[in-house]
């Protein structure tokens, strides 16, 4: 099989030769830069500074090379530009804190403050406040919320739509060639092209505008969801309408150079529990999801790709009914999200895009042996039947022992390599 | 009194205004202070708690709620002070170093208030020396820390060694919490509770406390 027929296979819940493996592909599924250069250090491929293709969590970009020395089946288009709002291109060095040297976007302006934090400008116009945040000694960023007063009475959803609107040509022609080119991997190819999350708490403080108006506090956001539920549903409904034009025209340009559509990363859940209730989800969100898969479903043979943090499991019909194909990142360590339920239970209806291992404990701080086994386990839980895209739970953190990640590679291969008929050191786990 | 009734709905409801102005009249009509925390602000809060843990309420509701309490603690809070009345302890609670989120944090600040606490909020990404200066200078009875992210949820263990060396990790209570944070970490770095979420934190800190006092 291809790399592309084994995602496809899989994600048609059918079993491939072998699990595919994605990373690098998303803003969700990726390394952190610092990993990245860790593993090609590892594997002995030419030293030079890793490109950081993500700039709020400075996830690198995992070259090919590199995804050769991975077994990776997928390619990723990640957009034209950064959520700081400046474009992906004319690279320039850049240290990290740990003193790594790496290359960011041209526009990747930072100042330091006096408590010695980075700051970064949107659109990289530092004479405008920062949008975002990276602590002294810190690995990534996070957004600055800059909420300017609001009249409640008097409350535009327009103020909240300035970064949504009709995809500008610049755009268009990029994705065009962007995906052209990922197709060309043989790899399958997932795209982010924006525009279909729905409250994602990570957009809402407006990171890429400059003078971010309407509601951005984050704390205002999940309150509004509540108490100004029709000003959140007339953003909602809005962004909804720009998404399926703009979908038309970004179809009329990609086709089928892909074959997964990245929709929408907002969290529903959280650790021991979710954010709203399952009635809430249905009454607030599921409508507009519905109609981009819906769409997407009636006109492109594209998959759609749904992705949530923490315990998920009450929300997982009410996803696989709005059209959602793909869930990620299948948190097992949040409550109720038990692998052997989620399989048995959901299974052959929604294809797990992540749940390999455990980003929060075992692959951090447990030992490769620890690593290798929860990788074992989870691929002959995950991979019955297929529907099953080998994937870490979210992104690699800066700080995980490479190791731990070689074990967890390894682990895969030699799952793969038993379904082959080498069953011989699967017995040792 | 309706009033008192009055303010737990307002509360409870998350209803900001209401709970600003009926504390305001309260006090004006001769209410006591200790009575609104007592018998409207502390059961309000919680039934708001109770109503997480049997999740009825979620994130937003709970915020709306601490901001309602938060409006009416502004009237009754120096009512309070000036007549030196106790709390049910003095706590500090921050966001450990290198990690900026505070959401979590701001939930269990409120819900520790909303319960009779006095609560010296530290902000995040906060230093271990700051946790050590609001013991030692500030009086906190129990230091509350909390971390979302694992690449540096290390910084608890940094806090409480701080908090050893200054030698006052005897006369303070350790809690924490936070995503990545579980019971046995917690152990581990020799916390002296855990708590999975903003309600039970309030039951843990008054456990705290009342172990400090004994």
């Amino acid at each position: 099989m291809t790399a592309r027929e084994r995602v496809l296979t899989t994600l048609s819940h059918r079993e491939p030769d072998r699990i595919p493996i994605d990373f690098g592909t998303t803003s969700v599924t990726g390394m952190h830069v610092s990993t990245v250069a860790a593993l090609r250090d590892y594997y002995g491929l030419e030293r030079r500074p890793v490109k950081v293709q993500e700039c709020l969590q400075m996830l690198g970009l995992i070259e090919a090379d590199l995804q050769q020395a991975l077994g990776i089946d997928v390619e990723g288009m990640l957009g034209r530009k950064t959520n700081f709002g400046f474009p992906i291109r004319d690279w320039k060095p850049w240290r990290l804190n740990s003193g790594l040297d790496v290359l960011v976007p041209g526009d990747f302006n930072t100042t330091v403050d006096a408590n010695g934090d980075t700051l970064i400008y949107p659109q990289g116009d530092t004479s405008v406040a920062p949008s975002g945040r990276m602590p002294a000694g810190g690995h990534f960023f996070d957004v600055i919320v800059r909420q300017e007063p609001f009249d409640d009475e008097n409350l535009n959803p327009s103020d909240n739509l300035e970064e949504y609107g009709p995809v500008d040509p610049v755009a268009l022609e990029y994705f065009a060639h962007a995906t052209r080119t990922a197709r060309a991997t043989g790899r399958a190819v997932v795209a982010s092209f924006g525009g279909t999350g729905f409250g994602d708490i990570a957009h809402v403080p407006g990171p890429a505008l400059k003078h971010p108006k309407g509601i951005r506090d984050i704390a205002e956001w999940y309150m509004s969801t509540t108490s100004r539920r029709g000003y959140i549903h007339q953003i909602f409904s809005a962004q909804c309408d720009y998404a399926i034009a703009n979908l038309e025209r970004i179809y009329a340009v990609v086709g089928d150079n892909i074959d997964i559509a990245f929709i929408c990363g907002t969290d529903f859940g959280t650790q021991s529990s979710t954010f709203c209730s399952v009635n809430t989800f249905r009454d607030l969100y599921f409508p507009y999801y519905k109609r981009v898969n819906d769409w997407i479903h009636a006109h492109t043979p594209w998959k759609t790709f749904k992705h949530s943090c923490g315990s998920v499991v009450r929300f997982i019909d009410s996803f696989i009914e709005a059209g959602f194909d793909i869930l990620n990142p299948v948190q097992c360590s949040a409550a109720g999200m038990d692998p052997e339920v989620l399989k048995s239970k959901y299974g052959d209806r929604v294809v797990f895009w992540g749940g390999g291992v455990d980003t929060q404990h075992v692959l951090p701080f447990g030992s490769p042996q620890e690593v290798r086994e929860q990788v074992l386990r989870r691929c002959d839980i995950f991979a019955r039947g297929g529907g099953f895209v080998f994937n870490t739970i979210h992104n690699i953190q800066a700080g995980t022992p490479v190791e731990n990640i070689v074990a967890m590679f390894d682990a895969v291969n030699e799952f793969n390599g038993e379904r082959s008929g080498n069953a011989a050191t699967r017995r040792a786990v | 009194m309706p009033q008192l009734e009055e303010l737990f709905e307002a509360v409870v409801n998350g209803d900001r205004e209401a709970a600003s102005r009926i504390t305001q009249e309260a006090l004006a009509g001769g209410i006591d202070a200790m009575d609104l925390l007592e018998k409207a602000m502390i059961p309000a809060m919680d039934e708001v708690g109770r109503r997480f843990e049997c999740e009825d309420y979620f994130v937003p509701e709970l915020l709306l709620a601490a901001r309602a309490m938060k409006a009416s603690m502004e009237f009754i809070r120096p009512v309070l002070a000036e007549r030196g009345a106790k709390p049910a302890g003095r706590v500090a609670i921050g966001t450990i170093k290198g990690d900026l989120h505070d959401i979590g944090k701001n939930l269990v600040a409120s819900m520790l208030e909303g319960g009779g606490f006095e609560v010296i909020d530290l902000g995040a990404d906060v230093a271990p020396e700051r946790f050590v200066d609001a013991v030692l200078n500030r009086g906190a009875q129990v230091v509350c820390l909390s971390a979302l992210l694992t690449v540096t949820m290390n910084s608890m263990r940094t806090t409480i060694e701080a908090l050893e060396r200054a030698g006052v990790r005897d006369r303070v209570k350790v809690l924490i919490g936070g995503a990545p944070v579980t019971a046995q970490f917690a152990r581990e770095i020799r916390a002296d509770a855990y708590s999975e979420n903003a309600n039970s934190a309030v039951a843990a800190a008054r456990q705290l406390v009342a172990a400090q006092v004994a």
